[in-house]
């Protein structure tokens, strides 16, 4: 088998067999090496995965429909809203900027939850105490209850970037926003998981 | 890589071509070759211009044998044409009285800059070397050489091409024109 050039850049391991197959299969003929092509490709590869390490702006992954509630609508119309676009989490906004964000975790934990906020505490508070109910936050607003300052990013920060911005800040969701604090967008686990496969 | 080692070679020959490919090369060849050669014959009879010199035959092979080449697209086979005869007549007027320098400097050069313009088609370099080495014929046209032969003989050629090349099923011509 022929060996690798020297130097020759990471990539997948295909050799020159596999290569004059490729070449074979291409109709008409092709002006080139079989190791001029895996030089090339090698490089290809080393710059696409450069490329993907470096990660793309928010504004081209983001979700642009967002689902957003106002920081004096009632609880309700937020849950509402979160039930019917099938999300965990909404923008909160006063006066078009984003003051907020209101998630799941914000619900549990005036529903009983501690620490972890997590949905089995309820659960288990409920079936031990019988304190279950979500019937105080009848009467709040989304602006009482949200997460505030909301941890928001602007539209050209890359994906690693915000994927160390959920991990550490343990969020799902980033609000993408403009100079003004105007909400563009919003990028989700979801959408991190979609940009970083093949695009 | 050693000086010496490099003269070994370390890449293999690309796969040859099916018969298909071949009669394909053939046909577009001749007539590519037959349109210039008719004309030369019949329409430029009696006059004192030609229409067809040898550095066709070399653009024959790249446009009809291996369209997908770089080196066989319309920018590189009208522009290198076009670049190199005209440092080919000026080579010859200006050093035509050393013909061995005129000759050198007119093939190197012509090579540079179709290299600069991303033009590169090695029959140019053949067309830069009979503006030199030609007969008094291609002399006397002076720079009407770069229009006629070469200019308008490629341009025939280059017609021929996407005419017979797109005929192919498996063939399509150009990659790109500019």
């Amino acid at each position: 088998m022929p060996q690798p050039p020297p130097n020759h850049p990471p990539g997948p391991a295909i050799d020159e067999e596999d290569i004059l197959q490729a070449m074979r299969e291409v109709p008409g003929y092709l002006d080139i090496t079989p190791q001029d092509f895996r030089q090339v490709y090698g490089r290809a590869y080393a710059h696409a995965l450069q490329r993907l390490r470096r990660g793309r702006p928010a504004e081209q992954i983001m979700t642009r429909e967002v689902a957003a509630v106002a920081a004096d609508a009632p609880l309700v119309e937020a849950a509402r809203i979160m039930a019917q676009r099938r999300v965990s989490g909404l923008p909160v906004l006063q006066n078009g900027r984003v003051v907020g964000v209101l998630s799941e975790k914000d619900f549990l934990g005036a529903m009983g939850a501690q620490g972890g906020r997590h949905f089995m505490e309820v659960v288990a508070r409920c079936l031990t105490q019988g304190a279950c109910l979500a019937a105080p936050l009848r009467a709040a607003l989304a602006g009482e209850l949200m997460s505030s300052p909301a941890v928001t990013v602007g539209p050209r920060r890359s994906t690693t970037e915000i994927a160390e911005i959920m991990r550490s800040k343990d969020i799902n969701r980033v609000p993408v926003v403009d100079g003004q604090g105007r909400l563009l967008g919003i990028v989700s686990r979801a959408d991190l998981l979609r940009a970083g496969g093949p695009a | 890589m050693s000086y010496w080692a490099k003269m070994r070679g370390s890449s293999q020959s690309p796969p040859g071509v099916g018969l298909a490919e071949v009669l394909w090369s053939w046909l577009g060849a001749f007539l590519g070759i037959a349109a210039v050669a008719l004309l030369n014959q019949y329409w430029l009879a009696g006059t004192d211009l030609l229409l067809i010199i040898g550095s066709f035959g070399a653009s024959a092979v790249l446009i009809y044998g291996a369209v997908k080449s770089p080196l066989a697209q319309p920018r590189n086979l009208m522009g290198g044409h076009l670049i190199s005869a005209v440092i080919g007549v000026a080579c010859y007027q200006w050093l035509g009285q050393v013909p061995w320098l005129a000759a050198a400097v007119a093939v190197a050069t012509a090579i540079a800059a179709m290299h600069a313009s991303k033009t590169l088609h090695p029959p140019g370099g053949a067309s830069a070397l009979i503006a030199v080495i030609g007969s008094p014929q291609i002399h006397a046209l002076g720079f009407f050489y770069v229009l006629v032969p070469v200019g308008l003989g490629a341009a025939v050629m280059l017609a021929v091409a996407l005419l017979v090349n797109n005929l192919a099923p498996q063939r399509r011509y150009p990659e790109f024109w500019l």
